[in-house]
Protein backbone atom coordinates (compact mmCIF):
# COMPACT_ATOMS: atom_id res chain seq x y z
CA UNK A 1 0.00 0.00 0.00
CA UNK A 2 1.50 3.36 -1.01
CA UNK A 3 1.30 6.08 2.00
CA UNK A 4 -2.05 7.68 1.66
CA UNK A 5 -1.81 11.33 4.02
CA UNK A 6 1.29 12.62 5.56
CA UNK A 7 0.81 14.51 8.57
CA UNK A 8 2.88 17.13 9.80
CA UNK A 9 1.81 18.71 13.22
CA UNK A 10 4.12 21.19 15.17
CA UNK A 11 3.82 23.09 18.18
CA UNK A 12 6.15 26.54 18.44
CA UNK A 13 8.00 27.36 21.47
CA UNK A 14 5.64 30.46 21.92
CA UNK A 15 2.50 27.97 22.01
CA UNK A 16 1.05 28.00 18.75
CA UNK A 17 0.18 24.48 17.06
CA UNK A 18 -0.22 23.89 13.41
CA UNK A 19 -1.29 21.00 11.52
CA UNK A 20 -0.66 19.76 8.00
CA UNK A 21 -2.62 17.18 6.69
CA UNK A 22 -1.02 15.64 2.86
CA UNK A 23 -2.99 13.64 0.97
CA UNK A 24 -0.12 11.48 -0.98
CA UNK A 25 -2.43 10.66 -4.26
CA UNK A 26 -3.59 14.11 -5.32
CA UNK A 27 -0.52 15.81 -4.39
CA UNK A 28 1.40 13.58 -6.46
CA UNK A 29 -1.04 14.04 -9.35
CA UNK A 30 -0.81 17.53 -8.93
CA UNK A 31 3.23 17.27 -8.88
CA UNK A 32 3.22 14.47 -11.64
CA UNK A 33 4.46 17.07 -14.53
CA UNK A 34 7.51 17.80 -12.69
CA UNK A 35 7.54 13.92 -11.51
CA UNK A 36 7.67 13.49 -15.59
CA UNK A 37 10.45 15.45 -15.26
CA UNK A 38 12.44 14.14 -12.81
CA UNK A 39 12.09 10.11 -14.14
CA UNK A 40 14.83 11.49 -17.17
CA UNK A 41 16.55 13.15 -14.83
CA UNK A 42 17.02 10.32 -12.66
CA UNK A 43 17.80 8.06 -16.00
CA UNK A 44 20.53 9.85 -16.66
CA UNK A 45 22.07 10.36 -13.42
CA UNK A 46 21.63 5.96 -12.69
CA UNK A 47 23.77 5.79 -16.14
CA UNK A 48 26.24 8.88 -14.83
CA UNK A 49 26.78 6.96 -11.70
CA UNK A 50 26.34 2.95 -13.03
CA UNK A 51 23.34 2.08 -11.43
CA UNK A 52 20.86 -0.08 -12.69
CA UNK A 53 17.59 2.04 -13.21
CA UNK A 54 15.55 -0.96 -13.14
CA UNK A 55 17.36 -1.82 -9.68
CA UNK A 56 17.01 2.02 -8.53
CA UNK A 57 12.81 2.24 -9.66
CA UNK A 58 12.91 -1.33 -8.12
CA UNK A 59 14.38 -0.07 -4.94
CA UNK A 60 12.32 3.16 -4.90
CA UNK A 61 9.23 1.41 -4.88
CA UNK A 62 10.10 -0.51 -2.09
CA UNK A 63 10.69 2.21 -0.36
CA UNK A 64 7.62 4.10 -0.96
CA UNK A 65 5.27 1.32 -0.54
CA UNK A 66 7.01 0.53 3.10
CA UNK A 67 6.73 4.40 4.58
CA UNK A 68 2.95 4.03 5.37
CA UNK A 69 3.37 3.39 9.55
CA UNK A 70 6.35 5.78 10.36
CA UNK A 71 6.23 8.06 12.59
CA UNK A 72 8.66 10.68 14.21
CA UNK A 73 8.03 12.58 17.37
CA UNK A 74 10.34 15.11 18.67
CA UNK A 75 9.37 17.33 21.49
CA UNK A 76 12.40 19.86 22.96
CA UNK A 77 11.00 21.86 25.60
CA UNK A 78 7.96 24.06 24.23
CA UNK A 79 8.34 22.94 20.66
CA UNK A 80 7.07 19.32 19.04
CA UNK A 81 6.95 18.21 15.74
CA UNK A 82 5.40 14.97 14.65
CA UNK A 83 5.34 13.45 11.25
CA UNK A 84 3.41 10.73 10.53
CA UNK A 85 3.13 8.39 7.22
CA UNK A 86 -0.27 6.98 6.66
CA UNK B 1 -6.86 -27.12 33.85
CA UNK B 2 -3.78 -26.29 36.82
CA UNK B 3 -3.98 -27.71 40.29
CA UNK B 4 -3.87 -25.19 41.99
CA UNK B 5 -7.20 -23.49 40.28
CA UNK B 6 -8.83 -27.37 40.12
CA UNK B 7 -8.11 -27.13 44.42
CA UNK B 8 -9.86 -23.58 44.24
CA UNK B 9 -12.80 -25.17 42.29
CA UNK B 10 -12.98 -28.53 44.61
CA UNK B 11 -12.88 -26.21 47.38
CA UNK B 12 -16.00 -24.03 46.04
CA UNK B 13 -17.52 -27.14 45.27
CA UNK B 14 -17.40 -28.57 48.55
CA UNK B 15 -18.97 -25.49 50.09
CA UNK B 16 -15.56 -24.54 52.08
CA UNK B 17 -15.13 -21.45 50.30
CA UNK B 18 -18.00 -18.64 48.60
CA UNK B 19 -18.09 -17.93 44.78
CA UNK B 20 -16.83 -14.46 45.63
CA UNK B 21 -13.59 -15.76 47.53
CA UNK B 22 -12.88 -18.61 44.53
CA UNK B 23 -12.92 -15.79 42.21
CA UNK B 24 -10.58 -13.70 44.24
CA UNK B 25 -8.61 -16.47 44.54
CA UNK B 26 -8.47 -17.06 40.81
CA UNK B 27 -7.30 -13.56 40.26
CA UNK B 28 -5.23 -13.84 42.78
CA UNK B 29 -3.45 -16.72 40.78
CA UNK B 30 -3.33 -15.33 37.62
CA UNK B 31 -1.89 -11.91 39.18
CA UNK B 32 0.87 -14.17 40.27
CA UNK B 33 1.93 -15.16 36.82
CA UNK B 34 1.10 -12.31 34.56
CA UNK B 35 3.54 -14.72 32.05
CA UNK B 36 1.53 -17.86 32.06
CA UNK B 37 0.89 -19.00 28.80
CA UNK B 38 -2.38 -18.19 27.33
CA UNK B 39 -0.78 -16.38 24.52
CA UNK B 40 1.85 -19.55 24.30
CA UNK B 41 -0.90 -21.73 23.89
CA UNK B 42 -2.81 -19.79 21.55
CA UNK B 43 0.01 -20.30 19.30
CA UNK B 44 3.04 -18.40 17.67
CA UNK B 45 4.43 -14.77 18.65
CA UNK B 46 3.02 -12.25 16.08
CA UNK B 47 6.13 -11.26 14.53
CA UNK B 48 6.89 -7.72 15.06
CA UNK B 49 6.16 -4.83 12.62
CA UNK B 50 7.68 -1.75 13.97
CA UNK B 51 10.92 -0.90 15.40
CA UNK B 52 10.64 1.35 18.45
CA UNK B 53 13.15 4.22 19.60
CA UNK B 54 12.04 6.34 22.51
CA UNK B 55 14.28 9.13 24.12
CA UNK B 56 13.35 10.53 27.20
CA UNK B 57 15.35 13.13 29.09
CA UNK B 58 14.93 15.52 31.71
CA UNK B 59 16.87 18.22 30.62
CA UNK B 60 18.07 19.84 33.86
CA UNK B 61 21.79 20.36 32.49
CA UNK B 62 21.01 23.89 31.30
CA UNK B 63 19.08 23.11 27.86
CA UNK B 64 15.58 23.99 26.83
CA UNK B 65 13.80 21.86 29.11
CA UNK B 66 12.56 18.29 29.37
CA UNK B 67 12.33 16.18 25.47
CA UNK B 68 11.24 13.33 23.70
CA UNK B 69 12.21 11.50 20.76
CA UNK B 70 9.36 8.80 19.45
CA UNK B 71 10.36 7.12 16.43
CA UNK B 72 8.42 4.52 14.68
CA UNK B 73 9.80 2.57 11.46
CA UNK B 74 8.35 -0.08 10.25
CA UNK B 75 10.85 -3.23 9.55
CA UNK B 76 9.96 -3.44 5.99
CA UNK B 77 10.66 0.37 5.69
CA UNK B 78 14.40 -0.97 7.01
CA UNK B 79 14.24 -4.21 4.65
CA UNK B 80 14.07 -1.68 1.26
CA UNK B 81 16.62 0.75 2.72
CA UNK B 82 19.48 -2.30 2.83
CA UNK B 83 17.82 -3.57 -0.58
CA UNK B 84 18.83 -0.09 -2.27
CA UNK B 85 22.63 -0.49 -0.55
CA UNK B 86 22.97 -3.20 -3.16
CA UNK B 87 22.90 -0.41 -5.79
CA UNK B 88 26.18 1.50 -4.43
CA UNK B 89 28.50 1.43 -7.13
CA UNK B 90 31.76 -0.44 -5.63
CA UNK B 91 33.79 2.33 -6.74
CA UNK B 92 31.97 4.39 -4.07
CA UNK B 93 32.30 1.85 -1.50
CA UNK B 94 36.10 1.52 -2.18
CA UNK B 95 36.81 5.45 -1.83
CA UNK B 96 33.95 5.20 1.24
CA UNK B 97 36.44 1.81 2.70
CA UNK B 98 39.33 4.50 2.02
CA UNK B 99 38.13 7.38 3.91
CA UNK B 100 37.13 4.38 6.86
CA UNK B 101 40.32 3.25 7.05
CA UNK B 102 41.98 6.90 6.83
CA UNK B 103 39.74 7.50 10.36
CA UNK B 104 40.61 4.61 12.33
CA UNK B 105 37.51 2.22 11.17
CA UNK B 106 39.03 -0.34 8.96
CA UNK B 107 35.71 -1.91 7.73
CA UNK B 108 35.26 -3.23 4.56
CA UNK B 109 31.89 -2.17 2.76
CA UNK B 110 32.35 -4.74 0.10
CA UNK B 111 32.36 -7.65 2.59
CA UNK B 112 29.33 -6.44 3.74
CA UNK B 113 26.50 -8.61 1.57
CA UNK B 114 22.81 -7.68 1.09
CA UNK B 115 22.08 -10.90 2.46
CA UNK B 116 23.94 -10.26 5.49
CA UNK B 117 21.70 -7.16 5.77
CA UNK B 118 18.84 -8.77 5.56
CA UNK B 119 19.81 -10.92 8.07
CA UNK B 120 20.42 -8.97 10.80
CA UNK B 121 17.29 -6.65 10.39
CA UNK B 122 15.50 -10.52 10.62
CA UNK B 123 17.00 -10.65 13.90
CA UNK B 124 16.15 -7.06 14.90
CA UNK B 125 12.84 -9.14 16.36
CA UNK B 126 14.40 -9.64 19.77
CA UNK B 127 16.52 -6.95 20.27
CA UNK B 128 15.64 -5.04 23.17
CA UNK B 129 17.73 -1.78 24.33
CA UNK B 130 16.98 -0.35 27.36
CA UNK B 131 19.43 2.68 28.87
CA UNK B 132 18.54 4.04 32.27
CA UNK B 133 20.37 6.98 33.13
CA UNK B 134 19.28 9.30 35.88
CA UNK B 135 18.48 12.26 33.42
CA UNK B 136 17.84 9.90 30.33
CA UNK B 137 16.34 7.02 29.23
CA UNK B 138 16.93 5.24 25.95
CA UNK B 139 15.00 2.47 24.41
CA UNK B 140 15.17 0.64 21.48
CA UNK B 141 13.15 -1.93 20.44
CA UNK B 142 10.48 -3.71 18.13
CA UNK B 143 6.73 -4.18 18.54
Amino acid sequence: MIPQLVTVRYRRSDGRRRRLFVPVLPVGLVLSPLLLLAVPAGLVACLATRVSPVGALRGTGQLLWALPGTRFEIEYGRTAVLVSVR
Amino acid sequence: MDEQRRHILEMLAEGKVTADEAERLIDALERERPESPPRAASGPKPRPKYLRVMVNWAGDSGGDGPGRVNVRVPLQLLRAGVRLTSLVPPQALTKVNAKLDKSGVPIDLTELKPQHLEELIEQLDDVTVDVDDPDAKVQVFCE
